[in-house]
């Protein structure tokens, strides 16, 4: 069965096509990668995806239950998990504690304890390499170690989908390296597809994805393998450019 | 018979509510562009009132008087707590202005308590009178309609044609896109929290030149109330929805007292009061942004 | 046998470790038990620890839900009135039943279950809202149920209901005067106690955790699965439960009578917001030292400078908010990170 299928999403504010009749199929442990400039609607996606607020059109499929009016809270037990662009720590909780959150509301909610929580928290604050902020004050982290903490928060849920947000901005190539790796290693173990969104990292894209969907404002370019999308010509105009031509900048 | 005094009854409630309105601006005007509610906010229409007592009173001049000085008094405080304490509480948690806002009006309760005593006041303005067919108003009233009326048009003026006040209007749309494009934020938030104290500590004027008695230091507490009514039915954030949702509210408030009046066996005036509870309950439940349209 | 003993030593181990989770408990009750046996013990001092046990309770009540959630009720006092009209009500209707001390059970019923009305019927409607709309439709709530109880006449209307007479009636001259200032007290205390545990196990609970991302990020709190209007209203409704309890003792019980315009007073919601920011929001020792310090403070002024509570208050509170706004608690957590004290600080 499917994981994640939407079908014709559109989503408006006010005169705004922000999404365009996007369909989209994500299978138990693919990694996909979404690709758009800045304002292409992927971030309004993962908002209808995580149940933020719903679509005008469309309907988001999700293990064959139609969840696409279902509120944000019911859709994380059922194994929709995600970051975002700029982390949101709980800021006075420890990183122990914040991502114990994950795991005590995620697919596990109901059926473990806040102790299990916390332990489940250790599990994977030690895999990340945060283990020595345990115990610090969320909000004095670093901003890479807030990211570091965005994602193990998410991990904690034990989620099916992952949707992430931007994880790679601002890293080092080595950085950016390990956490390809990092990212596919856990996929792989724990059977969660991911999602990854970047605008403009293609070496994030190229080393993780099996697949790419292109957004253009807000409408879906192409959904293809990782190479072959890259190459189509429309993505390389529109998108990666072609640097003998002179580009007026998109508002 | 109960026809006549409807209709009386309603002249009344849109001169007064012309009042409410120009009282909640300043409410609107500092959630709009500070997203700050001052909760203290009818404390602040007392200090005009007892503005209004002492030079009619002590100094035995006309309210109209009281009009300027109560919007320098009101100026001045709304300077002065800016700086002292809401400007440290804009990346504070919002529940921190709030409390600030509370502790304020408390503040003020007690330092007016402390000069004039917890006794209730009033004063006598007699310009007399104008005769409608349904009922007779006082000249006082008409002439704080009259005043709420032209503050009203002069901030329609002022935040469509001013610099000034096209600034402010940007800050409320987006503090940052204001910022980028050269609009001196932090001060644009001091002088609409200044205009804001200012416009409520005025109002206060207005609003004792319509009910001249019952001037108290505890008289704030119901005023902020009806505020709240009729800022979120003009959509928070919204100064002109506010000035129009005053009218509503004083058309409604003078209607329903007249009605409950008929009801025996129940004190009208609370349950007037407790109308504008409901009104509340009933907009947020379902209609939060207000009637006219807001934030 | 053996195998007895290994399981005794297991169930041991486990509970110790349990145990040494509500070690935060042993600064409150110690304070709490310290504050009996001076009442008790030392004449003329019972009053004094009425008021403290008192403030206490207050705060500990109202730290629940405004600690816990961030979200300001503005009408808390709503909670504590209605909980002093539920007592009233219970003796007033019952006090010839022949019941006994049955009466001031089904007055604290009462008082919970209107509390419990007014909890469900605020939570339906303002905690769907955030800060701003919530404090107003909190506010709201204190104004119009008092309006409406004065304006429909209702429970006496604005006259209020006396019940020193049918407590004399029910319980005979001695009895009432025993109640009314010793056992309601020594209640008021217990209600503290129990506000202190019922915090506690919130705080180490799963409602804890969603209850601080609600506080710190309520809508990614929501993504991340937490029911956030589950919680909030949980929260809520306990809070409130505790606050009638109060009333209906420290109020009801206590001063015989009750009164709208006492009753309603939105200045007692500011005394609950001076404990709890003075002592440390969203802490468990912090509404005991506030309320301690406060209800010192409240009787020390009372003596010297009567009527300049609320001024010299009103700025204090000001104060804290801009430049002090942990407490006291929050700064002494703070500070004690690292050492042994740690762990009976929270």
């Amino acid at each position: 069965m499917t994981l994640l299928k939407l079908e014709n999403i559109t989503k408006r504010f006010g005169g705004l096509i922000a999404v365009d009749d996007i369909s989209l199929e994500i299978e138990t442990g693919e990694l996909i990668g979404i690709v758009g400039p800045n304002g292409s609607g992927k971030t309004t996606l993962y908002n209808v995806i995580s149940g933020v607020y719903p679509p005008e059109e469309g309907r988001v499929i999700f293990e064959g239950r139609n969840i696409t009016k279902l509120p944000a809270h019911r859709r994380a037990p059922m194994g929709i998990g995600r970051t975002f662009q700029i982390p949101r720590p709980f800021s006075s909780a420890t990183v122990r504690e914040n991502v114990a959150i994950g795991a005590l509301f995620g697919t596990l909610s109901g059926k473990v304890s806040v102790d299990e929580s916390l332990a489940i928290a250790d599990h994977y604050l030690d895999l990340i390499g945060l283990q020595a902020q345990k115990d610090k004050t969320a909000g004095g982290l670093t901003p890479t170690d807030k990211k570091l903490m965005e994602i193990s928060r998410a991990l904690a849920m034990k989620p099916k989908l992952l949707l992430m947000d931007e994880a790679m901005a601002g890293m080092h190539p080595k950085d950016l390296d390990d956490m390809v790796n990092f990212l596919k290693k856990v996929a792989e173990e724990e059977n969660i597809a991911i999602v990854a969104m970047v605008e403009h990292i293609m070496r994030a894209v190229t080393g993780f994805a099996d697949r790419v969907m292109v957004m253009h404002r807000g409408a879906k370019l192409i959904d293809a393998p990782t190479a072959e999308a890259l190459s189509d010509p429309r993505v390389v105009d529109v998108y990666l450019g072609r640097p003998s031509e002179v580009k007026h900048v998109e508002g | 018979m109960i026809w006549q005094l409807l209709a009386g009854n309603l002249t009344h409630g849109l001169l007064l509510g012309a009042v409410y309105g120009v009282a909640t601006m300043g409410l609107s005007l500092i959630f709009g562009v500070l997203r700050v509610i001052n909760v203290g906010h009818g404390p602040f229409i007392m200090v005009g009132a007892f503005v209004t007592l002492t030079i009619v009173t002590a100094l035995g001049m006309t309210p109209l008087v009281a009009i300027p000085a109560a919007l320098v008094m009101g100026l001045a405080l709304g300077f002065v707590f800016f700086y002292t304490v809401m400007r440290r509480l804009i990346k504070a948690p919002e529940f921190t202005s709030l409390l600030a806002t509370f502790a304020m009006g408390i503040l003020l309760e007690e330092i007016i308590r402390l000069i004039y005593g917890p006794d209730f006041w009033g004063y006598t303005w007699d310009v007399g009178r104008i005769t409608l067919p349904m009922t007779v108003i006082p000249m006082s009233k008409v002439y704080a309609f009259i005043a709420s009326i032209m503050v009203a048009v002069f901030l329609y003026f002022w935040f469509s044609k001013t610099r000034t006040g096209t600034a402010m209007r940007t800050v409320v749309e987006d503090s940052e896109g204001a910022r980028v494009c050269g609009v001196n934020v932090g001060w644009i938030h001091a002088l609409s929290f200044a205009i804001g104290i200012g416009l409520t500590v005025m109002s206060g004027v207005f609003l004792t030149m319509f009910i001249p008695v019952g001037i108290n230091p505890y008289m704030g507490g119901g005023y902020t109330l009806k505020a709240f009514v009729i800022a979120v039915l003009g959509g928070l954030g919204s100064p002109y929805g506010a000035f129009f949702a005053g009218v509503i509210f004083g058309l409604i408030e003078n209607g329903a007292y007249v009605l409950f009046a008929q009801i025996p066996g129940v004190a009208p005036f609370s349950l007037t009061v407790s109308l504008a509870f409901w009104m509340l309950f009933a907009l947020l439940l379902f209609k939060p942004t207000g009637l006219l349209g807001g934030k | 046998m053996r195998f007895f003993y290994s399981s005794l030593l297991d169930f041991w181990e486990e509970s110790e470790i349990k145990i040494s989770k509500y070690y935060p408990l042993i600064p409150v009750y110690a304070a709490y038990l310290v504050l009996f046996l001076v009442g008790f013990t030392v004449p003329g001092m019972w009053q004094l620890m009425a008021l403290l046990a008192f403030y206490c309770a207050l705060g500990q009540s109202w730290n629940i839900f405004m600690g816990m959630t961030g979200y300001v009720d503005f009408g808390y006092v709503t909670f504590i009135a209605l909980g002093t009209y539920g007592m009233a009500l219970g003796i007033t209707i019952f006090y010839q039943s022949g019941l006994g001390i049955g009466i001031i059970f089904i007055g604290l019923f009462l008082a919970l279950f209107l509390s419990t009305l007014s909890a469900l019927l605020e939570a339906g409607i303002a905690l769907r809202l955030r800060g701003a709309y919530f404090a107003i439709a909190c506010i709201a709530i204190n104004e119009g149920l008092r309006h409406l109880i004065e304006g429909t006449r209702v429970w006496g209307g604005s006259e209020g209901m006396i019940f020193w007479q049918e407590l004399v009636e029910a319980f005979g001259r001695e009895t009432t005067i025993q109640l009314t200032t010793f056992w309601v007290d020594l209640a008021v205390l217990i209600i503290a106690a129990i506000a202190a545990l019922i915090t506690i196990i919130f705080m180490r609970g799963k409602i804890g955790y969603a209850l601080t991302a609600v506080r710190e990020d309520e809508d990614a709190a929501k993504v991340m699965g937490i029911n956030t209007m589950k919680y909030k209203t949980i929260a809520f409704v306990v809070s409130g439960w505790l606050g009638a309890s109060v009333g209906a003792l420290a109020w009801g019980l206590k001063l015989t009578h009750v009164f709208p315009p006492d009753v309603f007073v939105i200045h007692y919601t500011v005394e609950c917001i001076v404990v709890v920011l003075l002592g440390g929001a969203g802490t468990l020792l912090g509404p005991v030292v506030g309320g301690l310090i406060y209800g010192l403070s409240k009787y020390w002024l009372a003596v010297i400078l009567p009527g300049f509570q609320l001024l010299i208050f009103a700025p204090i509170v000001i104060i804290i908010i801009v430049a002090f706004p942990e407490g006291i608690i929050g700064l002494l957590k703070r500070k004690a990170k690292g050492t042994r004290f740690e762990k009976y600080i929270m």
